[in-house]
Parts: structure tokens; sequence; C-alpha cells
């Protein structure tokens, strides 16, 4: 009885796998020989992505008290109340050994937070992103990326339309400047942006020269960015001549 | 703009709302676009490739030797920086040795560029009877300027090494704004002989020499701001510690202050020279006073049962960072040089101690004690940012900032024994100074030369 019970539903269940199989390979069939398929990838057609639009301190650090392990040095900036002192005098004993200041009682350490490794850089994410929208997306086909991360409220958010030439472009034009361009050592922390405008004629070269549209407020770092960007010259040959933007970031170094 | 028109130039329904949307999106990309820009971040580890021609020679006679010791200093000196590499003579397209620095002369910059370097460096050296006189001149290769141009007289017997490292710390200006340290010494604590005596080196580590030799116990060094005088402590005279210096400029050597019955523990300078902040300790408590030069018009500056120690004065002179265990476990305080308006500036971790504020007045190095060994951390004077500088399964302590506020020295026991260390602000370049013997401990970076 059992057993009849259960052959049936079996039979019911084979059933009905099949039935859903053959719907499956009907469906896809009709998708398939359906216009709006291949026009998903149509040469007419545009992926409209949002250019990131990062908070500031995303990719340039704030002031702002961050939590101590991922927090970025920045000269201080603004006054801050004291915190509250919490008096509690207590007695403590001077240790013996003269050598050691005598500050070292024994209370046992806590241990203190390690920082932990600094997540891989956004830009850096984005840059993979933005290589294998570049190399997955057939030639011809402009594909619209978000193009490069606004590194700061300035540089906004937008919707913004770049082809994989322009892309590809941005992106040997970025690795030729990066490798030219020496970060002084002991920047490398620092909350440092500044902004240039290049003028490049058809071959990459650059015209006159670069201009610094926003400064660091270090004018060596603005001096460094400056010179490694005039030695980059010839960048690659660029979609078209006229002015490009860079941002420059020092690097946060990861401990 | 005109409506671009799918090809077969049928216009239907869908064919228009795409075009509408394009055109939107177009609209609204063309100005974004002219403003995206291309974000470079910075790579690590890369410095500027810098060509060092020999400089002429205007002595009379002329000394190949001279010129080639100058050189190899110079050079090493650059290098020291962690800023600079040399590029090797052999591959030099343009000329080796200095032909003028005259303001009109210029340079083939693409036989430099060429070549790779990012700079070249030319001058000329004149020993005679009345100095040592060097001149000399620093181009950017890419954008074919000279960057800096000096020259000065040294004493006559002024060794090429020390003006050739003079020279190296000015080219470091000229690309970071702050002069280099190799002509800086750092004195330290070493037991190299048997017996813990005070050292003096070059910042690089060579030319090791000692500042104390009284075969008792010497600890916690520290320059005046002319760095002509080093103040330390001493079991030189019997079993209490007591504070001695040891000068070769105008101050007076020997004790510091009159013996109150208390122990001296440490005394450092204000960044004028005036004044010295003093920790006495009665054996249950230890406070911190200031006092002059000459030891006298001591004035307390805490005034608590703790214990207080570690006093580091801010550049400006204003305030001093110390250490209080008044809430029962070391901790780093900040208060004003005259005592009072205090506040606790660490927060985090059970056990801080060892602040060092560095010259530019932005951080203030510290050792924190993370499961029984210590790391070094950098925290900004308010209190904000608070980050690790050198960490280490093994203890880095005794921070010491260089002159430049670049770089800081500091002993660590990564090797067993204690070494020091050198390492630049933002955690790179960590280079080791010691290590020929002896356990090296608590440096001290001294200032510029006069």
């Amino acid at each position: 009885m059992r057993d009849g019970q259960q052959d049936l539903r079996k039979r019911e269940f084979r059933r009905f796998v099949r039935w859903s199989a053959g719907a499956h390979v009907a469906v896809l069939g009709v998708v398939m020989i359906s216009p709006g398929f291949h026009s998903r990838f149509d040469a007419s057609q545009v992926i409209a992505v949002d250019l990131v639009s990062l908070p500031a301190s995303a990719l340039a650090p704030s002031a702002a008290p961050p939590p101590p392990p991922s927090a970025k040095p920045v000269p201080p900036a603004e006054e801050k109340p004291a915190p509250p002192e919490p008096p509690k005098p207590k007695e403590v004993v001077l240790p013996k050994n003269p050598e050691r200041e005598p500050q070292k009682p024994k209370p046992e350490a806590k241990p203190k937070e390690v920082a932990p490794k600094p997540e891989k850089d956004l830009d850096d994410l984005l840059a993979d992103m933005r290589k294998d929208a570049g190399e997955t997306a057939p030639a011809p086909k402009p594909v619209e990326q978000a193009a490069v991360p606004a590194p700061s409220a300035a540089a906004g958010a937008g919707t913004v339309k770049v082809s994989p030439e322009v892309l590809a472009w941005m992106r040997k034009a970025k690795l030729k400047v990066r490798s030219a361009w020496v970060v002084p050592p002991g920047f490398r922390r620092e909350t440092l942006e500044t902004h240039v405008t290049v003028e490049l004629d058809a071959s990459g070269a650059l015209v006159g020269d670069p201009k610094i549209t926003q400064r660091s407020g270090n004018p060596w770092y603005d001096e460094s960015v400056v010179r490694g960007i005039t030695k980059a010259s010839p960048l690659p040959p660029p979609p078209s001549a006229g002015e490009w933007d860079f941002v420059f970031l020092p690097e946060d170094a990861s401990l | 703009m005109g409506l671009r028109v799918p090809a077969g130039g049928r216009i239907t329904l869908r064919s228009l709302a795409a075009a509408l949307l394009a055109l939107l999106a177009v609209g609204a990309a063309a100005r974004a676009q002219d403003r995206a820009p291309i974000v470079i971040e910075g790579g690590k580890g890369k410095t500027y490739r810098i060509a060092v021609q020999r400089f002429a020679d205007r002595s009379t006679p002329q000394s190949d030797e001279r010129i080639t010791r100058f050189r190899e200093a110079l050079q090493n000196a650059l290098e020291f920086s962690g800023l600079f590499q040399r590029i090797p003579e052999g591959a030099f397209l343009g000329p080796l040795t200095t032909e003028s620095l005259d303001d009109g002369a210029q340079i083939a910059c693409p036989d430099w560029t060429q070549i790779g370097a990012d700079a070249l460096l030319q001058g000329e050296i004149a020993r005679d009877a009345q100095g040592f006189r060097v001149a000399f001149r620093v181009w950017d290769t890419a954008r074919c300027r000279d960057l800096m141009r000096r020259r000065y007289m040294q004493n006559a017997t002024a060794n090429p090494e020390d003006v050739a490292r003079r020279v190296a710390d000015d080219v470091v200006e000229a690309f970071l704004g702050v002069k280099g340290v190799s002509s800086t010494e750092i004195a330290f604590v070493s037991d190299r002989s048997g017996n813990k005596e005070i050292y003096v080196m070059e910042a690089d580590g060579s030319n090791v020499r000692k500042a104390t030799a009284n075969r008792s116990i010497n600890n916690f060094p520290n320059w005046s701001p002319d760095g002509q005088a080093i103040a330390y402590t001493s079991y030189r005279q019997g079993n209490r510690p007591l504070i001695f210096l040891s000068s070769r400029g105008k101050l007076r050597p020997g004790r510091l202050l009159q013996s109150d019955g208390r122990s001296q523990y440490r005394a450092v300078f204000d960044p004028v020279g005036e004044r010295l902040a003093v920790v006495l300790s009665n054996g249950s408590s230890s406070e911190i006073v200031s006092v002059d030069t000459d030891g006298k018009d001591v004035r307390r500056i805490t005034q608590s049962q703790s214990i207080e120690v570690s006093p580091s004065w801010s550049p400006d002179g204003k305030r001093i960072a110390f250490v209080s265990d008044r809430t029962g476990a070391p901790q780093i305080y900040i208060m004003s040089a005259g005592g009072g308006d205090e506040r606790r500036l660490t927060f985090d971790g059970a056990y801080n101690t060892n602040p060092a504020w560095s010259p530019d007045g932005l951080w203030i190095a510290y050792e924190t004690r993370v499961e029984g060994q210590f790391d070094i951390w950098l925290i900004d004077p308010d209190g904000k940012v608070n980050v690790p500088l050198v960490t280490n399964e093994r203890s880095d302590e005794a921070p010491s900032w260089a002159p430049n506020s670049r770089h800081i020295v500091f002993s660590s026991t990564r090797r067993g024994r204690a070494d020091l260390y050198m390492i630049d602000r933002d955690g790179s370049n960590l280079r080791r100074l010691t290590g020929d013997a002896g356990n090296n401990t608590a440096p001290a970076w001294g200032p510029f030369p006069p």
C-alpha cells in the first residue's frame, strides 16, 4: 500500500520534471529567437552607470576622528575639547630596576587591537572592474562604465559615458604617469590631493606646463606631481588632443 | 547637436524614445566627461634617480682623491635620505665632471633623461687656506630647470665627508622642502664595553664614539637644541641616579643640579635650551620639575602623588607631554609647560609610555604594550588620529624624532639583542643603524648642525 503510493508519487514527480524541462527549453527557445535577446548588446545601446560618487573620506581621509587602527594621520585641523579626566590616585611601588623609569607598574596589558590590513584600495578595485569591462566588451560596442572614481565632492557625481577606447587609453595613461611619479617618502600617509590639467597633442606629448587646478596644501607634494606628469610625457596617444585632468593621491602605506 | 537616427532611417516610437534617452545621457555626460579625472595613486618604494657629477676641483693643488671621497660620501648621504638612488657613472651620456656652474650654463637635459635621471647634481669645491668652499646646482631634468643653487664656506679643516653630507641634506631640501639628516648625530646607550655608557654616532650609524667612560650606569641621553651638550642620567656618583651634562660648548659639564635626596631620572631640554624638565623620584612617587641650565630655579610642574615621568616638550615650548599612572596604569597626558591644564591623550591600550613630540609638532610617537612587548604608535596632539608605526612580535621602544620630523630612531629587540633602527614617518624605509656589539638603547636624535 505504502509502496504503491510511493511509486505513484515518483511517477508524478518524473512527469513533472519532464514537463518542467520541456517548458524551460521552450521558453529559452522563444527568448533566443526574439530580437530583444540579441539586441541586448546592440551597438546602438548604451549601458548607463553612475559615476561612483565617493565620500571625500573614502579616498582622502578627513580629520574627523576615525577608529584608531584604520585611521590615516592627518595634521590636526581643529581644537578638540579635552577628554574628561578620570583621576584615580593610587599608590604605586617604584620598580626595583633603576635602569627603567619608574613608570612601569605591572597591570596586565590588554592586547591592543591590531590594525587590520588595509582594505584593497578602492581605486584599484575600480581599476580591476574597468579592466574586466574593457576586456570582455566587444571592441566596436561602446560600453558605458564608471570611468573613474570621483576623488572628492568637487569632482562630483554624474553619468559618464566612456568608450572602451577612452577607457583603455585612460588605463594606459594612468600606468605611465603612475610609474613616472615618485611620491616623496613621508608623504604617503598624509591627506594630500592635487588636481592637474594637462594639454596633450595628438601624439600624447604635453603641450606647455601642467596646470595645477587644485593644490594639496603641500607645495613640495604639488611639485612632485608636476615633476611626475612632466616626466611621463609623452603619454600614449589620446583619443583626442586637448585637456585631460589628473588627480594625484599619495598611497595609503600598509603597515 | 542632432538626433542620431538608427540605421535604416525608420523612426519608430522605440527608437525615438531611445534617442531621447541617449540625448539626455549625452547631455549630462559631455560636461562630466570633461572633468572626469584620471586618478593616480603613488607607488611604494620609488626614489628619484640622481646623476651626481664629479665636482670640479678649483683648489691648488688639485686632489683627485678628495674629489672621489667627496663624491662617494655625497652619493651615500643622498641614498641615506631614502629619497634618491644614484646612477652609476658608467651610464652617463653627459659629462662626468661639472664643466660650469655659471648662471647661464645650460645642460643637455635629454642626455640625462635618457639614462633615467630625474635629477642632476653639479658642483665644484675649492680648498685652500681660507676654507673649504663648495658650490652646487641641482637640476630637475624632466622639466629641465634648476631647483637649487647654493654655495657656502666650511672651515679649512672640514673633511670632505662632512661637507658632502651638508650638500646632500640641502639637495633633499630641494625636493622635499625639509633638509635631510645625514649630517646629524644620534646619541644612545650601549653596553658594548661591559658598562652602560653614552655613545654618539653619525645618523647613518657610522663613526661611533664614546661620550661617557665612567664605568657606571648611564642612561637617557638628551641633546641641547644647539647640539653642544648632552644631558644624561648616571650612577657615577654613588647608588642614586643623578643628572649630568656632557658638553662641547658653553654649558658647564658635570652635575646639573644638587641632590635633594631624591633620584633624578631623566632630563630633557626645552626647545630653546634655556630650561630642562627633570624627573625626580622619592621611591613611591615621582614628579616633573623644570630647572635652568645651571641647575638653579627649580620649579614644580606636576603636583600629584602618582608616578609622573617621561616629559617631552612641544616644539613651541608651551606644552609638555608626559606619562602618569594616576588612573592605575601608565597613560600619556599633555599639560602646559608651567604645569596645570592637564588632559589625558591616550585611551587605547592599557600601557602607554615614552612620548616623543615631533619637531614639527604634528605627532607624538609613543610606546604601547601589546602582549608584553612594546610597539610604537603615532598620535596627534589632539588625540584624533592614532596609528601604528612599528609593530613586531619583539619590543620596539624609545622613539626619538629626527630634526626634520621625517624619520624616527628607536630601539628594538627583533634580532635578539637590542639595536637601533630608523624608520620613516609613513612606516617605510626601515633600516638598522647598529649591530656590531652589545645592546643599544635609548636613542636621542640630535639637532641639525649649526
